[in-house]
C-alpha cells in the first residue's frame, strides 16, 4: 500500500459520503436491521402477555437449559444470538456491494475511470485500492451498526425487562470472520460483473444473489432445520473466506485496460 | 531517442472493425504533431494504442523507448492524456481534483498545491478553483483537463480535441500554452478537427482516413503532394492578355506561379502592359485546403480500389 493507493481509497470513501442517495441506502438498511427490527422484537416480547404463547412449554423441552429460564429473557437471548446474526450479515453484503459498484462502475458511468487508467498506478494497484475502499466502508458500517444495535438493545432490555443480555461468542466469529469474508465475497461478485456492467444498478444486482443463502439461514433458523451455533458460524466463515480469495483472484486476472474501457 | 515510433501498427476490434490499419510514423522530441482526420478515422484508437490502453492487433509502438503494452505504468508516469472520456470528479473542486491526480502521480501535497495554483492561474481558472466541478462550464472543464494532464510535468502530451468547447480567446490561450510547452521540450501529439489552429501550432502532421495514415510530414511536404504552385492574387486595372489567369472579382485576378520568386516578374509585366496595380498577395494553400484536397483524393482512391 503506497500513498497513491491511499489517496484513491480516501477519494472513493469521500465520493460515497458526498453522494446523499447512496449514503441514504447505506444508512437505511443497517438502521432497519439493527435498530428498528430488534426494537420491535424486544417490544413485542416484553409487551405480549406470557399466557398468550406456548413458548414456556417449548423452552422446557430444550435440553441444554440447566436452569428454569425466564421466558422473556430466553426469547430476548434467542433473538440476539440466534435470529439477529443472520439478518446482520445483510449489512456487510449491502454496504460493500454498494461501495464496490459505485467505485468501479460508478467511475465508468461518470467517465472518470479512463482518467484513472492513465495514471501510473498498475491495474493490480487500482484493483487493490478499490477493493480496500469497499471493504473498509463495508466493515465500518458493519461495526458501527453492531455497536448501535447492542447499545440500543441493551438499553431497551434494561428499561423494559430490568436486565441485560450479553451477545455470545458467535458474534465474535461474525464480526471478525464472517462479516469480513462475506464483505469480500460481495465485493468480488460485484467487481467481476463490473467490467461488463454499464450502470451501478446493474453491477449491484449481481450481489443480490448473495442474499439467498442468508435468507435460507433465516428460514432454516425459524423452521428449526438449522441452528445458528459457533460451529456452524466458524464453518460458514472458513467457506466464505476461501470463496472470497478464489473470487478475488479470478476477478483480478480478468481485468485489462481494454475490457475496462468497453 | 525518438519520442514516438509506430511500425505497421494495426488495431482490429472484436467484430472485425479495422480501426487502425498498418500505420507507421515517427515523432521527435519537442515536436507538435497534428493528427488530423474525420470522425472514425482511427485517431483516438491510435492514442489509446500509444498509451497502452489497447493491445495492437499487429505492429509495434514505442513512446520514449517504452513499450506501452508491457510497461504502461512507466509510460503513464511521463505522459499526460486528454480524451473526451477522461473526465474528473464532479463532487470535488477544481483544486481538489488537481491535488488528487497529482498525488496519483507521486507528488506530495505541497508540490501539488503549488503546481495546481500555477496551472489554474495560467488557464484562467483561479476564480473557480474552489468551486465544485459540477458548476464548471464545458470550456472550464476542458481547461481543467489540460491542467490535470500537466500536473506532473509530462514529457509527452496526448491531446484529443483539447480546444473543443472553448471560446476563441481560451482556445488561443491553450494553443499558446501548447507552443510554450513544445518550446520547453514537451512532445505534443494533437488530434484536432480545428485545422486553422492546427496550422498555427503544429510542426508536423499526419492525415488519417478510415484507419489509414495516407499523408504525413511538414506542411510544405503535404503542400507538395497537392500542388507546388503558389496562387498570386492581383488587383489591377488590367493585365496582359497572354498572362494565364482566373478572374475572381472586379479587377481581381488569380495567377498560379511556380514559386514566390516569380511575383516581381508578374508585377513588372502588368506595369509594362500599362496596368495600374492596387494590391498583390501571394497565397499558399492553407492546411484546410491541403486537408480537403488530400482527403478527397484518398476517398477517391479508396473507392476506386473497392471497385
Amino acid at each position: 500500500m503506497n500513498t497513491r493507493q491511499l489517496a484513491l481509497i480516501k477519494k472513493d470513501i469521500r465520493s460515497i459520503t458526498s453522494n446523499k442517495q447512496v449514503l441514504m441506502v447505506m444508512l437505511m438498511v443497517p438502521l432497519a436491521l439493527t435498530i428498528v427490527l430488534p426494537s420491535v422484537l424486544v417490544l413485542v416480547t416484553v409487551m405480549a402477555p406470557d399466557s398468550a404463547s406456548d413458548f414456556q412449554k417449548m423452552l422446557s423441552m430444550v435440553s441444554f437449559l440447566s436452569e428454569e429460564p425466564d421466558q422473556q429473557q430466553m426469547i430476548l437471548w434467542l433473538m440476539l444470538n440466534k435470529i439477529m446474526p443472520a439478518f446482520f450479515l445483510l449489512i456487510p453484503i449491502m454496504a460493500s456491494s454498494v461501495m464496490a459498484a459505485s467505485s468501479f462502475v460508478g467511475e465508468k458511468e461518470k467517465h472518470t475511470l479512463e482518467t484513472l487508467l492513465y495514471s501510473p498506478l498498475s491495474l493490480k494497484q487500482l484493483f487493490q485500492s478499490k477493493i480496500l475502499a469497499g471493504f473498509s466502508v463495508g466493515m465500518m458500517v458493519s461495526y458501527i451498526s453492531f455497536a448501535a444495535m447492542i447499545l440500543v438493545l441493551e438499553m431497551e432490555m434494561l428499561f423494559l425487562n430490568g436486565s441485560m443480555i450479553m451477545p455470545d461468542i458467535g458474534w465474535l466469529l461474525i464480526m471478525l470472520l464472517i462479516a469480513p469474508a462475506v464483505s469480500l465475497v460481495a465485493i468480488a461478485v460485484t467487481v467481476r460483473g463490473s467490467a461488463k456492467a454499464q450502470t451501478i444498478e446493474e453491477a449491484q444486482q449481481r450481489a443480490v444473489f448473495l442474499i439467498f443463502p442468508i435468507l435460507a439461514l433465516v428460514i432454516g433458523q425459524f423452521s428449526g432445520v438449522i441452528l445458528v451455533n459457533s460451529g456452524l458460524l466458524l464453518g460458514l466463515g472458513v467457506v466464505l473466506a476461501v470463496l472470497a480469495v478464489l473470487l478475488m483472484r479470478g476477478a483480478a486476472r480478468s481485468f485489462t485496460y481494454e475490457k475496462l474501457l468497453k | 531517442m525518438r519520442a514516438v515510433s509506430a511500425e505497421n501498427l494495426s488495431k482490429i476490434y472484436i467484430g472485425g472493425n479495422k480501426a487502425v490499419n498498418d500505420i507507421s510514423f515517427c515523432l521527435e522530441k519537442g515536436e507538435i504533431f497534428g493528427f488530423l482526420g474525420p470522425n472514425g478515422a482511427g485517431k483516438t484508437t491510435t492514442i489509446k494504442l500509444l498509451c497502452g490502453m489497447l493491445i495492437p492487433s499487429g505492429g509495434i509502438c514505442r513512446v520514449f523507448d517504452i513499450d506501452p503494452v508491457s510497461n504502461p505504468e512507466k509510460l503513464h508516469q511521463i505522459s499526460g492524456v486528454i480524451t473526451e472520456h477522461a473526465q474528473m470528479y464532479d463532487h470535488l473542486s477544481g483544486m481538489d481534483n488537481l491535488i488528487f491526480y497529482g498525488t496519483l502521480f507521486g507528488m506530495n501535497r505541497v508540490d501539488c498545491e503549488k503546481r495546481a495554483k500555477a496551472l489554474l492561474e495560467r488557464l484562467d481558472l483561479t476564480e473557480a478553483q474552489h468551486h465544485k466541478l459540477s458548476a464548471y462550464s464545458t470550456g472550464m472543464r476542458q481547461r481543467l483537463s489540460l491542467a490535470r494532464a500537466l500536473m506532473h510535468s509530462p514529457e509527452i502530451l496526448f491531446l484529443d480535441e483539447p480546444t473543443s468547447g472553448l471560446d476563441p480567446e481560451s482556445a488561443q490561450n491553450v494553443n499558446t500554452l501548447i507552443q510554450e510547452l513544445a518550446a520547453d521540450g514537451t512532445t505534443i501529439f494533437l488530434c484536432t478537427h480545428q485545422l486553422r489552429y492546427a496550422q498555427e501550432i503544429c510542426t508536423t502532421y499526419g492525415l488519417m482516413n478510415r484507419g489509414n495514415l495516407f499523408a504525413a510530414g511538414t506542411i510544405e511536404k503535404l503542400r507538395s503532394m497537392v500542388s507546388d504552385k503558389v496562387k498570386v492574387r492581383v488587383k489591377a486595372s488590367r493585365i496582359p492578355e497572354d498572362m494565364e489567369h482566373q478572374k475572381t472579382g472586379e479587377s481581381v485576378y488569380d495567377i498560379d506561379v511556380a514559386s514566390e520568386r516569380e511575383v516581381p516578374l508578374i508585377v513588372k509585366r502588368i506595369v509594362e502592359a500599362g496596368g495600374d496595380i492596387y494590391q498583390v498577395s501571394a497565397k499558399q494553400m492553407s492546411l484546410e485546403e491541403i486537408y480537403f484536397s488530400l482527403i478527397d483524393r484518398n476517398h477517391a482512391e479508396m473507392e476506386g480500389g473497392n471497385l
